[in-house]
């Protein structure tokens, strides 16, 4: 109520400056220009999440079980879309170990790339000094080599008489076939794949902390942990909620990794996907999984949007 | 509730029908469309019969004891139809005809040749159904040649206008004309080639292979080594032999479910790996020592070798009996080129003694069916490497192999649930 109240005379004194300065603006001026930014929606995700839902729920080309779209929603068919669920949870359930591998995996990494890249982030923003500059272009600078050419490159360091494999053994250990369908080499290819994305936001957030707080925090007799977790920590959650939701989103979609790094016995649910876009017949079958998914990623997305409604609304 | 999935006894409706949806408009003129294309509701075809029907009633699914004259869709062109000067579009596999066949060709004739590819047969086909890609060459395997005549998106040939093939090719392929197509329509042959298994002859010895056989894939030796190809005919296909059904076209559930038990325990035992080019890249890189080989990769491989490796290391078993599978690819003319009498010129320039042999060996590693490559001179003259005798593709393979016929779609989906089981990591 406070703050709808305040958005509404802040509005007003808008309006009344304006109008002292005798420029007149009709009602439709500001809201048009949100204009480009729905078309933009319409077009690129309103249309192709209908055609999805066409495709899903549409069917195929009896000759060449290519996918045939249904774009009449009292067409739609709803049988392979419940067919594709049951593969979950009834039967053989053969789609349900990829999933749980999916949430685990996404999970255990996400969680890497959160400790190792807070680490990062907060020396950069905190100790880095006249460094910091070149050490977030250092982070970057993998970005100018292709992701398939970064990979490839872990794979012949990963070989079974690769570089890693030469230390291993060094070491006095055995060696180790890492490409061999292992969840530890999937789980640190995504880390090593999406961590520079959880890094950038989380030094966004912990740079703009107000040094005064964190000073005020030690003048009143907090040690350096208890500043750390009582100021640090919670104001720059926004931070480590927006590098999750970055990382894990994609993570989720995620089918090369595995596809260069795993074998079948790591397939997560982007591999599902991809494999049934690529076969004929297939085709609302792939459909569906997209959706499965949409409502899968929905829900970590809603706790993020919740949390920052609620951090930034309740001030 | 009345749904779209249905079959046309009218494939000029159905075409429309194709043409009209396949793009992403969201428009009323489909509604019609579907509703013109849509006679009975519900499952599609019945019985041993495909779901779909030609011009001429009820398609037939192909095989070498039941072999198919396909319709014809109208007149091949004439003989006597001028040579079109404009640009001659192929659209082929990618890697799969060598350039310099193409600027030969364009230079004879004083044209340009546009090559378009695709990665996989589903690309190539889906491109062409929805118009997409216009060509005038186009190269299906064998499983699509009758759905591609159904759909009137390819023409007949002249004969007249491709004499290479009675003069060059093995009989087989012209009298009375392959299994898939009688008589030869609609298709001229390719490549012809084995699925087989390909080892590292260091590492496992010729008898020790050809005692195995299939069992390499299995060898607890070669785990963590093992390629099998990602794709779901030739994988199941091969599984079925091993298991002992000799049909890699079968229908049987419980045969389909036995094979890919075995796969998935190949997966998941032997650490066995799905690739595509687990056989021509990687086992000559050694990074695999076993892997399931088309024959035309295996001989393609002696161009990835590491350096100062003797192409002695390639080793390839296919069954002594030839009960194995084998298959070839074939080069059709689309309905829509434009240029199709310059598309019959090219069709019988790759079908040229020369120009067919220098693809096969300069680039492509895959043998062409002709009368004139003696597999002796082959291995003698050095193009396929000595150590790779059951490589070379003869005529009298192709009377005891298997081949892969077109499935119905009932059974096609049977496949590709197990695939999918198998994909999914069981």
């Amino acid at each position: 109520m406070a703050s709808d109240l305040e958005t509404t005379t802040r509005r007003g004194g808008a309006r009344a400056r304006a109008a002292r300065s005798g420029v007149w603006y009709p009602r439709w001026y500001w809201p048009s220009f949100t204009a480009p930014g729905l078309v933009w929606l319409g077009l690129f995700f309103v249309l192709p999440f209908f055609v999805v839902l066409s495709v899903a729920f549409g069917t195929v080309d009896p000759l060449f079980r290519t996918p045939l779209p249904v774009y009449q929603p009292w067409y739609w068919d709803f049988a392979t879309f419940g067919e594709t669920l049951s593969k979950f949870f009834v039967g053989d359930r053969i789609y349900l170990s990829p999933l749980v591998r999916t949430l685990v995996y996404v999970a255990a990494a996400s969680l890497v790339c959160l400790v190792i890249g807070y680490a990062v982030a907060y020396y950069t923003a905190r100790y880095a000094g006249k460094q910091r500059g070149l050490i977030l272009m250092l982070l970057i600078a993998p970005f100018w080599i292709s992701y398939l050419m970064r990979i490839y490159a872990w794979q012949s360091l990963l070989q079974p008489d690769g570089y890693i494999n030469d230390m291993v053994s060094l070491l006095g250990f055995e060696r180790v076939d890492w490409l061999a369908g292992k969840p530890i080499t999937v789980v640190l290819g995504l880390v090593y794949g999406y961590i520079p994305f959880m890094i950038l936001p989380l030094f966004g957030f912990l740079d703009r902390i107000d040094q005064n707080l964190l000073e005020a925090g030690r003048d009143l007799g907090a040690s350096p942990y208890r500043t750390f977790r009582r100021v640090t920590l919670p104001l720059s959650k926004p931070g480590i909620l927006a590098g999750l939701v970055i990382v894990s989103l994609p993570m989720f979609g995620d089918y090369y990794t595995n596809d260069l790094l795993g074998s079948e016995s790591t397939s997560m649910y982007g591999n599902l996907l991809d494999a049934a876009v690529y076969e004929a017949g297939r085709g609302p079958e792939a459909g569906s999984l997209v959706l499965i998914l949409i409502v899968l990623v929905m829900l970590p997305m809603a706790y993020y949007l919740r949390e920052t409604r609620r951090s930034t609304g309740g001030t | 509730m009345r749904h779209p999935r249905e079959r046309s006894a009218h494939p000029m409706s159905r075409r429309d029908f194709l043409r009209r949806s396949a793009g992403a408009a969201i428009t009323l003129p489909s509604l019609s469309a579907i509703l013109a294309a849509c006679g009975r509701p519900g499952e599609s075809g019945g019985g041993g019969g495909n779901g779909a029907t030609g011009a001429t009633g009820e398609r037939v699914l192909a095989r070498p004891d039941n072999p198919v004259t396909l319709p014809m869709n109208g007149e091949p062109i004439p003989t006597d139809t001028p040579l079109e000067s404009g640009t001659l579009r192929i659209y082929n596999w990618s890697e799969y005809l060598y350039k310099k066949v193409i600027n030969a060709f364009a230079e004879q004739y004083g044209v340009e040749v546009e090559l378009t590819t695709f990665n996989n047969m589903e690309e190539g086909i889906q491109k062409m159904v929805a118009g997409q890609v216009q060509a005038d060459v186009f190269f299906p395997t064998t499983d699509y040649v009758s759905r591609l005549v159904a759909a009137d998106l390819i023409q007949p040939l002249n004969h007249e206008l491709i004499p290479n093939l009675e003069a060059n090719y093995w009989r087989t392929f012209w009298d009375p004309g392959p299994w898939y197509d009688l008589g030869w329509r609609y298709t001229v042959p390719y490549t012809i080639y084995t699925t087989g298994v390909a080892y590292r002859r260091d590492r496992i010895g010729d008898d020790e292979a050809a005692a195995a056989g299939y069992e390499m894939f299995f060898d607890p030796t070669f785990k963590g080594a093992v390629s099998y190809y990602d794709s779901y005919r030739d994988a199941i296909g091969m599984m079925l032999l091993r298991n002992g059904v000799t049909d890699p076209n079968t229908e049987d559930p419980a045969a389909i479910d036995a094979a890919k038990d075995a796969i998935l325990q190949m997966i998941n035992e032997n650490d066995a790996r799905l690739t595509i080019n687990g056989t021509y890249s990687k086992l000559p890189e050694g990074e695999f020592s076993v892997s399931q080989a088309w024959s035309g990769d295996i001989v393609g491989a002696q161009w990835y070798l590491p350096k100062g490796t003797s192409p002695d290391v390639l080793g390839y078993w296919y069954p002594e009996d030839n009960k194995g599978l084998i298959g070839n690819d074939t080069i059709t003319i689309p309905r829509i080129a434009e240029s199709p009498r310059l598309a019959h010129e090219f069709l019988n320039f790759l079908l040229d003694e020369e120009w067919g042999f220098i693809n096969f060996r300069d680039w492509n590693g895959y043998q062409p069916p002709m009368t004139s490559i003696d597999p002796e001179r082959l291995i003698a003259e050095g193009v396929v490497p000595e150590s790779l005798p059951r490589a070379v593709v003869s005529e009298e393979m192709f009377a005891e192999a298997y081949v892969q016929g077109e499935l119905s779609a009932e059974a096609d989906k049977l496949w590709l649930d197990a695939w999918a089981e198998i994909q999914a990591g069981g």
